[in-house]
Formats: C-alpha cells, structure tokens, sequence
C-alpha cells in the first residue's frame, strides 16, 4: 500500500508540471491505474464476492480507460491549435503541491492521531488541492478536466478508505457522475475548439456581457 | 357551502376566457365580467346568509388531505364585502373593460376572475400553506392587472414596485406563519391556534405578521407602492384593489391577532394603533396634496386603511386590559369602517375611471366645470366625497363615529395618566384627519366638478355608458343606504365580532355613548329630522319677504372672470402646505422665462414637487446602501469560473487549517 501512495504521490507531482496535454492525459490514467489497484486491494481485504472486485472494475473502466480515452481522441484532433502561450505557472503549481503535502500530514496529525491510513489520507488530500489548483491556474481546458478527474479520484479514495467500502449503489451513482460531467465536457470543449480554434479558457472571458 | 364552492367554479370558468379565439374578445370579456358578477353575487349571498341565519358551525368547510378550506364569521365578514364589491364593480367593468378592447381584454377579464377567485380562497383557507398559496396568486394576480398598459413606462415601473414590495410583505408573512406554524400539532389553522409560542418568538411573530399585512395594506411607512400602483392599474382594477385588497390584509391580520398570537402583550395593541393613527393623518395630509386625482384616493386609501388598524389596536389594547365590552365595540367599529370603505372607496376609483374615461386625464387641474357634462357622474362622485370626508347621511359616518366614540371611552377607561395622555393624542390625529379629508374632498370635487371648464379636454367630456352608471349608482345606493339605516350593517359586524350569543347592543337613536350599556350609532333618523325642521324654517322665514333673484357676473374689479381665476387645486392646499412644511417638506422652484422687468412683462413657471417623506428618509438611503455594497460584491464577482473555483478552494483550505488548529 505504501508504494502506491508513493507512486500516487510522484504521479500527482508530475501532473503539476505537464504541459504537454498527451502527457497529462496519460498522467491522468495512470494515477487512476493506481487508484484502481487501491481499489482492488481495499476491496479484497474488507469484503468478497462481487463488492471486492465492482469499484476496482468500475474504476478500470471508466476512469482509466473510457476518459482517457475520449480526451485522447480529442488531444488528437487538436493538433493544428493556434499556439498558445507556455503555461508560466507550473512552478507555482509544484511549490503549492508541496505545501498542500505538508498539511495533509499536518492534517492527519492532528484530526487522526494514529490511524493506519494516513498516508493515503494525506495523499487524497493532496489529490483534491492538486485537482483544484489545477483547475483553477491552467487555463487549457483538457487540463483543467485533468484537475477535475484528480479531484474526483482524491474524493473517492478518501471516502474507500474512510467507509471501508461505500455502498454499491452509492459508488455507482458516483462514476456515473464523473462519467456524464466528463462527456459533456468533452463535448463542450470541442464545441469551444470549433468556435475559437482553441481551447484555452481565458478567452471565454470574451462572452461576458 | 355548495353555493360557495360553485362560485369558486364559476370564477375559474370566467378565467378561461383568456383562451377564447382573438375574434370573439367582446364576448370574450362580457362572458367573463357575467362569470365574475354572477359569482360574486353568489359569494355575497352565501356570506350574508350564513352571517344572518347560520344554519352549520362553519360557512364552509371542506379538506382534501392536510389542505382546508374553512370559513367562520371572520372569513364571511370579508367575504360579504369582496362579494358585493366584485358585483358593482364587475358591472361597472363591462362597459368600463371595452376601452381595452384590443389590447388583450381577453387576459384583463380572465385576470380579473382569477383576482376574485384568489381573495376569496385566502378569506376560505384553512391551512397556512392554502393561505400563502392564495396570498401569492393574488399578489402575481394584481402585478399582471397593474401591468396591464405595459406601454407605458411608469406602469411598468410601478408594477415592479408593486411587486417586490409585496414579495416583501409575504416573506414576512411566512416568516410568521411558519413561527407559529412549527410551534404547533401542524400548519391547519384550528391546530395553530393552540400554539405554544411564547416569549421573544412570539413578539417576532407578532412582529413579522404586523409588517407583511401591513405592507399589503398600505400602512406607512410600507405605503410607498400603494400611490404609484394604484394610478398605474386600469381603473376598475384600482378599485377592487383599494376596497377589497387593502382589507383581505386586515383579515389576515386579524386572524393573527384573534386566534394566532393572543391580545394579552399590551404593547401589541400599542403599535397597531399608532401605526395606524400616524397612517391616518399623513396618509390624508399627502392626499391633499396631491393632483392627479388616483394618486388623491390612494393616499386616502392609506388613510382609511389607518383608521382601520387604529381602530383594530384600540381593540387589542382594551382586550389587554381586559375590557372586553369596549373591545368588541372597537373591533366591530374597524370592520364597519372596513366594509363601508369597500364601498366609497369602490365608487370613488371608479368616477375616477369614469373622468379618465370621458377626458383623458387624472390631473385635475385641467378639469373644471365635469358637473354640467356629466352630472350622474357628478352626484354618485359627491355622494363618494362625502362618504370619504364623513359626512351625515352617508356610510362613511357610521364607522369613523364608531372609532371616535371607541376612543372616547378609552379615555375614559384609561387607568394611567400617560395612557390618557396618548389616547388624547391619538384623539387629536384622528380630530385633524377628519377635518383635513373633508378639505381634501372638497377640493377634489370642488376643483374637478365645479367652477369653469380649465382647459378644452373637459369639452369633449361626456356622460357614461350605461353599465358603468349602473356600477356607480349601485355603490352609491349602498353608501347612502347604509348612511340612512346603519343598524343592520353594525348588527351583523357586531355579530362577526361577539359571536351569536351577545345580543345587539347598537342603538340606532344613540347618539354619544357612555362606556356601558348600548352604544350609540349615530342617529341618522334624529339628524335627519333635525335637517328636515331646519330645512323647513329657513324656507318658511326666507319666502315671507318676497323672492329676490338676479343673475349677474360675480364683481371682479370691473374685468370678466376667467377661468384662470378659479381656485386652483395646489392654491387649495397651499394653507395646509404652509402649517406642515416640517412634515411634507415641499420644494420650490421658480424659472423666469422671459423677465423684462422687475413688475410687468414677466412670463414664470413655478415647479412645486412634495417629496415623499419616507421615500427620501427611509427607502433612499436603504437603496443607495444596498447598490454600494453590490458593487463591492461585484469585485468579488467577476464572471470567471476558475475564480470562483479558487473562491471554493480557498474556503476548504480554511475549513481544514480551522479543523486542525481548533
């Protein structure tokens, strides 16, 4: 378990200073790899049958291959994007990061003195921060469904850990959350590369009234 | 009750109209006024006799669910006067409506049984959700109707108002209800009236219950959409709004008062008849002020409205002091001054509509001389003004002599010096009410109907259809009937009040009343007859010496008289101007424009603007603060998501740091 987290830790680290945005989406599946392989093992040590093995699959499908997948089809039809200006912030993005690190441990410290999880705790709480600040710094949309999906997964590892296994249909709701909000946003990003021949966010701002 | 539940058929058959085929709008509206007049008829009807011969414990009684419709004595007062006031003005809307014609009538007459239909379901509800349910579909209801010439912007100005101040009002109004609500078994009104409310919740009930029905019924200082509202809606629209509206407010209240919150605080009582009185002199004092003449019945509505609560927190205040022979004289005072109210007031908006009709304005100082062109219209006008200044032989007598006279005896019965010395304060405000609406009447009339022709709109006037002197004539029968014979108006009222099992205590040759015993209805037949002998003598003595008539010019310094020599309506009230200046603050400005020297030649324009007191004092600053801290707001809102975001993320990080330091 530990090694994951440490895998988890390096991946979320990485996804802070990928600019490249085939890169961040493979970040992205691989931190939901690790995620799926929590899965299976949380779920194998707390319960059987076909509740041990459903979030680890669910997560494998949908997570890991399914959005991915369609952003990777996306990335791929991006290729003659007007050139947008380099992402200047990715050291900000890294140093914050660390600091949120740090107060997850700090967190952990004092609300669950002693609790055997708290690396993982600590990492899904640096998950959710990255997540954030990632949508709320980059300005390229895929990246910021990255942040999203990063966020999502810091959640949904919190709550496996906390709950020891959330009730089936609860977790089913959940991916079928993530699933919707990500089609859509698939769908209005290309929507968006249609109308201004880019994906960056920023000029968005243009529609204000 | 079966006639009850069908005319709440009828109504939602006449609403229908709105779907009728655009080639049949005439018909359209005629089926929908006959819905509505056929229906209010049959209101009334059952009101009266339920309220006569009460043959079951309730006039109506029926629930689906946790949902009641229930309706009492109280319910049946109110019910009685919405159902008559529908009737006339109704009628007086058949002819009055076709002015609209094209310019969707079909809505304005489908609306207008939708309006009925939503007052008589708050008068019938049983359960506070019926009640709020109802309350806001005639909120909507009557923003649509003042809406209805949205051509104009200061319609659609004033109907926005209108709107969100009564969005406020009902938002009190829940406030209240769900204090008192959660506080029992459930939300039905039989179960809330054992609430167990107590303590500082239930002042901030009484509170909250106290502003949303009187925003709704136009006590200052929530008056403020009430005179803008009122010029703004098509006449007949105004006139069921101002006679029956403003007192669907006062059934609420009262509701509240009687079986909600109890009259045992005194101080609940104390403000009630404050507001009240302080709504009664400015509310007339601004009338009188006033030119356009809906603008003049509004601020009078404001007026009588005041009269009413004063009369109503007299009441709550004697039942505090367990007086309860007073009280009942106090209450049944404030819903005969109610009912009669429903009346004038009905006949005043609609000779209001009637002059707008035939000239075109609501200013009146360009009419003049409205007498000779239109003199049906004239008189039921005059029987109207008079009711409104209280004057014998018309209804308006009766109510404001029962306040007075309850006042009286509260003084009377008043244990501490201080209490004493507010009731004769409150004596004095309702003293100078009454002799300032009699100017302000007399100026209306006299201005509008009297003296010479001002301007040329009043040669193209004309006298009014049928149907809408039907309406007046109807209203203004009642009037004077129940000017003429009070004593079953008051019995009933009194009835709604004291319960079947206290006899008739009015007595109709009273004339001041003691504090015990029978109390006095003014005596009309006593003063009638006092006329009569007067009337008799003067003739008799004046015919001995001989007839002596001659018509001439009045004398004016050897030059004709014009009309532009009349009496203005701002010279009329320029006296009071001058007394209340520290009140009514007028603004005066003087523009020359042409002065070739300092006595003759000279051509002036004389601007004279009577602002609002609580507008400036009150609503100004709260806007002019509420637009400033939006524009901070706007710093922080700048339209883009990843700031939001941020704002999101921020947030969490300062929850967990909090988390973890606490």
């Amino acid at each position: 378990m530990e090694y994951l987290v440490v895998f988890l830790v390096l991946v979320v680290f990485l996804q802070t200073r990928v600019t490249d945005l085939k890169r961040a989406v493979i970040c992205l599946a691989s931190q939901s790899l690790i995620i799926a392989v929590a899965c299976f093992a949380l779920g194998f040590s707390t319960s059987t049958g076909l509740h041990a093995i459903m979030p680890g699959l669910l997560t494998l499908v949908v997570k890991v291959i399914f959005i991915p997948g369609a952003i990777l089809r996306l990335v791929g039809k991006l290729k003659n994007e007007r050139e947008i200006l380099s992402e200047s912030n990715v050291n900000y993005s890294t140093m914050a990061a660390a600091l949120f690190l740090v107060m997850g441990y700090a967190i952990v410290e004092r609300l669950l003195p002693g609790f055997a999880g708290r690396d993982i705790v600590a990492a899904s709480i640096l998950m959710i921060m990255t997540g954030l600040s990632l949508m709320v710094l980059r300005k390229r949309a895929i990246i910021q469904m990255a942040g999203l999906i990063t966020l999502e997964n810091g959640i949904y590892l919190l709550g496996l850990l906390m709950t020891d296994g959330l009730p089936l249909v609860v977790e089913l709701g959940v991916f079928l959350d993530v699933l919707i909000a990500v089609v859509v946003l698939v769908i209005l990003t290309s929507r968006m590369r249609l109308s201004f021949m880019t994906t960056d966010t920023s000029v968005m701002k243009k529609l204000k009234g | 009750m079966e006639l009850l539940l069908s005319s709440l058929g009828i109504y939602l058959v006449g609403t229908l109209t709105i779907l009728w085929p655009k080639r049949l709008e005439l018909a359209a509206h005629y089926a929908g006024m006959l819905c509505a007049i056929v229906a209010s008829g049959m209101v009334a009807w059952s009101a009266l006799s339920y309220l006569t011969n009460p043959v079951s414990a309730w006039l109506i009684e029926w629930h689906w669910g946790d949902y009641y419709l229930l309706g009492d004595t109280w319910s049946a007062a109110f019910l009685l006067l919405a159902g008559i006031a529908g009737v006339f003005i109704s009628i007086y809307a058949l002819d009055y409506g076709k002015g609209y014609l094209g310019e969707r009538i079909r809505a304005l007459s489908g609306l207008w049984n939708l309006f009925i239909l939503s007052i008589v379901a708050v008068l019938i509800s049983g359960d506070a959700f019926t009640f709020i349910l109802s309350w806001e579909i005639m909120a909507l209801v009557s923003f649509l109707l003042v809406n209805h010439e949205s051509g104009k912007k200061d319609t659609v100005s004033a109907a926005y108002q209108y709107m969100v101040m009564t969005h406020i009002g009902t938002a009190a109004i829940l406030v209240a209800f769900y204090l008192v609500g959660s506080h029992s078994a459930s939300f039905g009104f039989a179960d809330m009236s054992h609430n167990d409310l107590t303590g500082m919740m239930k002042n901030i009930a009484f509170v909250f219950a106290f502003a949303g029905f009187a925003l709704k019924s136009g006590l200052m200082p929530l008056h403020i959409w009430l005179p803008n509202a009122h010029p703004a809606a098509p006449s007949h629209v105004s006139a069921l709004m101002s006679g029956v509206m403003l007192k669907v407010a006062l059934y609420g209240f009262g509701r509240f008062a009687f079986q909600f919150i109890g009259m045992d605080t005194f101080w609940y009582g104390l403000v009630v008849m404050l507001v009240g009185l302080i709504s009664a002199f400015l509310g007339v004092l601004y009338a009188t002020m006033e030119s356009d003449m809906k603008r003049i019945l509004a601020y009078s509505s404001v007026e009588n409205m005041g009269i009413i609560f004063a009369a109503f927190g007299c009441g709550m205040v004697l039942m505090s002091l367990q007086l309860l022979p007073l009280a009942i004289v106090a209450f049944t005072a404030a819903l005969v001054h109610a009912f009669s109210h429903s009346l004038m007031k009905g006949l005043m908006f609609m000779s209001a509509g009637a002059v707008m009709h035939a000239t075109g304005s609501k200013n009146i100082e360009k009419m003049g001389g409205l007498a000779k062109k239109m003199p049906y219209t004239a008189i039921f006008t005059l029987i109207g003004a008079m009711a409104l200044s209280s004057l014998p032989f018309t209804s308006g007598l009766v109510g404001e002599w029962m306040v007075l006279q309850s006042f009286i005896t509260f003084a009377q019965q008043a244990g501490t010096p201080e209490l004493r010395l507010l009731v004769i304060f409150a004596f004095i405000l309702l003293g100078m009410t009454g002799a300032t609406a009699l100017g302000c009447f007399v100026r209306l009339y006299g201005v509008a109907f009297l003296g010479r022709a001002r301007t040329s709109i009043v040669d193209k006037a004309h006298e009014q259809p049928a149907f809408m002197l039907m309406g007046m004539g109807i209203a203004a029968g009642l009037v004077v009937f129940m000017g003429i014979c009070p004593d079953p108006v008051v019995n009933i009222m009194q009835r709604v009040i004291a319960g079947p099992a206290v006899p008739p205590m009015g007595s109709p040759f009273g004339i001041i009343w003691g504090g015990s015993g029978q109390y006095a209805i003014y005596s009309p037949a006593i003063i009638l007859g006092l006329v009569a002998v007067t009337g008799l003598f003067l003739t008799v003595s004046l015919s001995r010496k001989g007839r002596f008539v001659q018509r001439d010019v009045t004398w004016n310094c050897g030059t004709e008289p014009t009309s532009r020599q009349q009496y203005t309506a701002t010279g009329f009230s320029k006296p009071l101007r001058r007394a209340f200046t520290a009140i009514l603050n007028p603004k005066r400005r003087t523009e020359y424009l042409r002065k070739e020297h300092s006595y003759f030649g000279r051509k002036m324009e004389v601007h004279l603007e009577i602002p609002d007191l609580f507008n400036d004092k009150l609503y100004k600053p709260v806007v002019t603060w509420m637009i400033n801290s939006s524009s901070a707001f706007r710093r922080v809102q700048q339209g883009s998501v990843s700031l939001y975001i941020g704002y999101t993320m921020v947030a969490m990080i300062v929850v967990l740091i909090w988390g973890v330091l606490l």
